[in-house]
């Protein structure tokens, strides 16, 4: 009896036991029964930190997991993802792989190719699975947490060099020196300011003694005024008239003087001009014949050219002696 | 000095030589299923079942203070949601076998030990062998078989329990939810967790009950032959399972890093 009873205690301890650790395994491995899960494959040429059960995210709800990761024939890399059943993909659907935490955690997201973020090398990499076989969904990787916080490590970089540039240069000479101009410029502007304002002072002055002279200037036209008024009652007679009108009369007799004279005038500069072209090409040529330049240099600067044009007129009028004479020395016609 | 560090070699020699010669004895005489077969159900009880009090009391002490120590632990950027993934990973992993097999070596070891040096010292192993029992069979064999069953069970029980007193502790007392520890205890689970937990502390149980078996059947004397022996069987258990948990750890969990 008591046998019995140990068995039985026994078996249903290690049953429930058993049971219970399956049961936690499903639970925690997220397994579902009785669901036939959509099985997707994506093709990448690199996958990055994505591993085997990572999850399968669509617009940020978690709708699978990555079941399988191999290496394909051409350089590629295939992911298969189970999806839950009855999962609706997105228009146009791409898979993007990123870290999911700073943990190490990477996740693959299902999204719609005009959804996917602006990146160049994504675009790169989505361009470049267009190649990949039909009926697999096109991959890329999204740049890694580890990359970005690479560049912001350069650009740290970058900004303590260039503090430690601006802490070299700016040493304490440099900051005397820039105390020192700061003291220098502050008594510049003093000095500018007291000029300024003896500069303002003698405006002032200068502007009284102007409006002095303005008051001045129009007591003389007032007096001035006065005079002509009273020259001009004292000539109401016409005399005056009449020496202006004969002033015109000779001063239009002597523009019409004038005027011939300039006339003539210009017709001697007209030819003082020709003379002086005439004079100057007269003189161009006489300075290449006596340089012996052209036929006529070489004739009087060269005796023997005379001299042998004198000896060739010689000859010549002895031919034409000699041609009078006897012709048919000279001319011979024949028929046949 | 040197006398005495020599027989200490010695004798920790004799006893692992003893232990693996009574494992050989064993395993021949396991075929003797019906000698054993007839304790083994008394011995899973005695050294399982029973032992389940204590292995989940272990493991719900030992959630909660994860818990608390995770959370203690993760400031500033680190997510609460691995609060979760600590408990589950050290409670299954590492924590459910090693604790519990520490306190089983106690209880069994010391158990196993006094009860056959008992029965060694007053002569009932021989009178057994003097009926034509093989005292192997007899009491070494169902007690080995039911520790490698039951050791298991006891951890599983063990990560169960432990698990939900991490999930407890976090709703309770760091204010996290449901959702947020499930998500870290689910992040880097894997099946593993369970199976390397499962084995290690199968081999726990092997360890424990051999060492127990060869201390007790070596006792000698009276009481206080048998109270060594007990002591030593707790001793050497208590090591065992620290060497065996680097010994998987550096078998498996090495092997499959790489």
């Amino acid at each position: 009896m008591k046998q019995r009873s140990n068995d039985w205690i026994v078996g249903a301890t290690i049953i429930v036991v058993m049971v219970g650790i399956v049961f936690s395994t499903l639970f925690l491995q997220q397994a579902e029964f009785g669901k036939k899960p959509e099985l997707v494959t994506a093709h990448f040429r690199d996958v990055g930190g994505v591993q085997v059960g990572n999850a399968v995210v669509i617009r940020g709800v978690v709708a699978g997991r990555v079941k399988q990761i191999a290496l394909a024939p051409n350089d590629w890399v295939l992911i298969s993802m189970e999806l839950n059943e009855g999962t609706l993909m997105p228009a146009d659907p791409v898979v993007l792989v990123q870290a999911a935490t700073l943990f190490g955690e990477w996740q693959a997201i299902i999204t719609s190719r005009t959804a996917v973020p602006v990146n160049r090398e994504v675009e790169t990499q989505l361009a470049e699975v267009d190649g990949a076989p039909e009926g697999s969904l096109r991959g890329a990787v999204l740049p890694d947490i580890a990359q970005l916080t690479t560049v912001a490590g350069g650009i740290a970089g970058n900004i303590a060099s260039v503090s430690e540039r601006v802490r070299t240069a700016f040493n304490d000479s440099a900051a005397r020196e820039l105390r020192r101009s700061i003291r220098d410029f502050s008594i510049l502007s003093r000095d500018l300011a007291a000029a300024v304002k003896v500069q303002s002072r003698n405006l002032d002055s200068l502007a009284v003694s102007a409006r002095l002279s303005f008051a001045d200037v129009a007591s003389s036209a007032n007096a001035l005024q006065r005079t002509m008024s009273r020259v001009d009652s004292a000539t109401a007679q016409g005399e005056v008239q009449e020496i202006l009108r004969q002033s015109r009369q000779a001063s239009q007799n002597l523009r019409n003087a004038t005027e011939r004279f300039e006339s003539l005038s210009r017709s001697l500069v007209s030819a003082e001009a020709n003379l002086r072209g005439a004079i100057g090409k007269a003189d161009t040529i006489l300075a290449r014949v006596e340089r012996g330049q052209g036929s006529l240099g070489l004739l009087v600067n060269d005796p023997s050219l005379y001299r042998n044009s004198d000896s060739l007129l010689v000859d010549l009028r002895k031919l034409v002696v000699d041609f009078r004479s006897d012709p048919k020395k000279y001319i011979n016609v024949r028929v046949f | 000095m040197f006398e005495t560090l020599g027989r200490v070699v010695r004798e920790a020699l004799e006893a692992f030589g003893q232990a693996g010669s009574l494992a050989a004895e064993a395993g021949r005489s396991s075929r003797d299923l019906k000698t054993w077969g007839a304790n083994f159900s008394q011995q899973a009880r005695a050294l399982g079942v029973n032992s389940l009090p204590i292995g989940i009391l272990i493991a719900l002490f030992t959630g909660v203070v994860l818990a608390l120590l995770a959370s203690y632990s993760f400031t500033g950027a680190v997510p609460r949601y691995l609060v979760g993934t600590l408990v589950q990973k050290t409670v299954m992993m590492e924590l459910a076998p090693v604790l519990t097999g520490l306190a089983l070596a106690g209880r069994v070891g010391a158990n196993i030990a006094a009860e056959l040096g008992t029965m060694k010292v007053t002569e009932q192993v021989d009178a057994l062998e003097t009926l034509g029992y093989d005292p192997v069979a007899y009491l070494v064999v169902p007690r080995i078989l039911a520790g490698i069953l039951m050791f298991p069970i006891v951890v599983g029980a063990a990560m169960f329990v432990g698990l939900g007193a991490g999930w407890a502790a976090s709703l309770g007392l760091l204010d996290m939810t449901t959702s947020e520890f499930l998500k870290g205890a689910r992040l880097f689970f894997d099946g593993f967790d369970v199976r390397y937990g499962l084995v290690k502390s199968a081999s726990f149980g092997f360890a424990v009950t051999l060492l127990g078996c060869t201390n007790g059947l070596r006792a000698k004397g009276g009481a206080q032959g048998v109270g060594s022996s007990a002591t030593q069987a707790v001793v050497q258990s208590a090591v065992m399972i620290l060497v065996l948990d680097a010994f998987w750890a550096v078998v498996w969990l090495l092997g499959r890093a790489a």
